[in-house]
């Protein structure tokens, strides 16, 4: 089962799925303490600012879903879910299966549904809980800057997930780059004729 | 025709399937070629839109480009056996359609040469090839600038940022479009505090790496070029502000006669007066008093080519900037009292590309 693509909370906080509520708060705190010492120290670029605001929010999402024994269900059976749509609909479109299409939409609209709910509505709500926002000095000005590399951050979990699934709108390129690098190579000539 | 009576939709021929086909693949067109497989595309046998009328002749070549390169090389891959048979497959299915990616490969390729850098970007995202292609280009761009040779490396360079995606757009990712007058209204967002305070008045090297990040709407692949040498990225971004903008020199004459319109002001226009900092009865309403038909905005509507009815600085720079994206370069927010700003000319004496870009005002201009 390849599950890259699909957030994981459990990781982000260094837990195992068993984890308790005691273990899930101590390391959130210890986390974000490290992460609020380390944006100290560092000269921060755009890029940096980035990839520290995005740690600062995952961080915060983590803590936020699984310190509540509701959310983390919840969050826990729509990761297993989706994941057992994707094999479903590679299994199928693998063996030509019938209904491989329906199975797709199922699976397509699952995984954007949870790339949305997991990797963005959730986080920046995380941003606006009492207890988040006392730890990581999380305000409006974070959230502001969130929502583009959040929805990066999506894509890029989208990204890992599209580049394992079988091709539908198009069929299957065969590429050889080889050949593609002479393709560009003729389209410059042109273009410089 | 009667009310109620339909016009009996003639049989399609393999020979248009194929003309439409090619026509969509050499004119590198996305949006046409998925359309030929839309469920009511003219072509699905059971749809009741005629490819023969006159409201889908665009999806038809004009005779004149029957005889092209592009068209003859599409026409004989849509002819290729596996591909026309999996093209009849899909036109006969009843379901979405899938693609087969040797035409969109070529589609891609061809959008490339004819500058449709969005639809290029577009397809190449479908065959999860765009990342390595955008990659490609710029690769051979820094091969043709090891050799020296700018006009190869301009066309890579100009390929391969129009490549580039938005995975940022909202709700779904799109190929990013050149937004020039958005940023053009981010480098000038602070007024300069002093006239040296402007982006025009950098450095060169400085001046250089903010021209490169701009023309190229992303400041990763700028950085691409900081370990060339300054006169190779002169000459190169000169190279590519004029390949970006093919109506550069009508945009560098108007500079020109705007700078001679300028120096009619005199010297107080050129000192900087700060909004907050303006007093009752200004530099314009002075020279309003002096020079009766004179206005300082004038200045910003000879730069344009057009007043802009009661236009704010930022309305000019914003057009300016759509007509001709570098032109932001060489121009500064002023004040001229009465909480009036304008867009002016302005350029530092030993500004690299003045020459480059044929913005020296000694040249011959028109009065």
């Amino acid at each position: 089962m390849n599950d890259a693509g699909y957030v994981d909370y459990f990781a982000a906080l260094e837990l195992t799925a068993e984890a308790k509520q005691g273990e899930v708060r101590k390391n959130y705190r210890k986390m974000m303490k490290d992460l609020l010492l380390s944006i100290g120290r560092e000269r921060l670029t755009e890029e940096k600012r980035d990839r520290l605001l995005l740690d600062m929010a995952r961080l915060n999402a983590a803590f936020y879903i699984l310190r509540d024994n509701e959310r983390r269900a919840r969050y826990v059976e729509d990761r297993r879910r989706v994941i057992a749509l994707e094999e479903e609909w590679r299994g199928l479109a693998e063996t030509g299966g019938a209904g491989a299409e329906e199975a797709r939409r199922q699976f397509d609209r699952a995984m954007r549904d949870f790339l949305t709910t997991y990797m963005e509505d959730l986080v920046l709500e995380a941003g606006r809980d009492r207890e988040c926002v006392e730890a990581s000095n999380w305000d409006r000005a974070h959230e502001r800057h969130a929502g583009r590399v959040l929805r990066h951050d999506r894509h890029r979990h989208y990204q890992k997930i599209l580049e394992r699934l079988p091709f539908h709108e198009v069929t299957a390129p065969r590429v050889n780059w080889e050949e593609r690098a002479r393709v560009v190579d003729a389209i410059l000539t042109e273009a410089t004729r | 025709m009667p009310w109620g009576k339909q016009e009996t939709k003639p049989r399609l021929s393999p020979e248009t399937i194929d003309y439409a086909l090619a026509k969509a693949v050499a004119d590198g067109d996305i949006v046409n070629l998925r359309q030929l497989f839309a469920p009511a595309s003219p072509l699905r046998a059971w749809s009741p839109e005629n490819i023969y009328s006159p409201k889908y002749a665009y999806l038809l070549p004009p005779s004149e480009q029957e005889g092209e390169r592009l068209f003859q090389e599409a026409l004989a891959l849509v002819r290729d056996p596996d591909i026309a048979e999996h093209a009849r497959a899909q036109l006969e299915k009843d379901g979405p359609p899938q693609l087969h990616a040797a035409l969109v490969m070529t589609l891609a390729d061809n959008a490339v040469r004819l500058g449709k850098f969005g639809a290029a970007a577009q397809a190449y995202e479908w065959l999860r090839v765009r990342p390595r292609m955008q990659e490609e280009f710029l690769r051979q761009g820094d091969t043709a600038l090891d050799q020296n040779d700018i006009a190869r490396a301009v066309a890579a360079y100009h390929a391969g940022t129009g490549l580039a995606y938005n995975y940022a757009a909202f709700p779904e990712p799109l190929p990013a479009v050149p937004d020039y007058q958005t940023r053009a209204l981010i480098l000038h967002a602070d007024y300069p505090s002093t006239p040296e305070n402007c982006v025009a008045m950098q450095d060169p090297a400085a001046f250089i790496r903010t021209a490169l990040s701009y023309v190229f709407l992303d400041a990763e692949t700028a950085a691409r070029l900081d370990a060339r040498p300054l006169e190779q990225r002169i000459a190169f971004t000169a190279a590519f502000v004029r390949r970006r903008d093919p109506d550069w020199d009508a945009f560098a004459e108007r500079y020109r006669n705007t700078c001679t319109f300028v120096t009619a002001f005199g010297r107080r226009l050129a000192q900087d007066t700060p909004p907050a900092e303006a007093e009752d009865g200004g530099l314009a309403e002075e020279i309003e008093e002096q020079q009766a038909t004179a206005d300082p905005r004038e200045i910003e509507a000879r730069l344009l080519g057009r007043s802009i009815p009661e236009g704010e600085w930022w309305q000019y720079l914003k057009e300016l900037a759509y007509e001709h994206p570098a032109a932001a370069l060489f121009v500064a927010r002023q004040s001229v009292g009465h909480g009036v700003e304008i867009v002016m000319p302005r350029l530092r004496e030993d500004c690299p590309l003045v020459e480059p870009l044929g913005l020296d005002v000694t040249r011959t201009s028109r009065p």
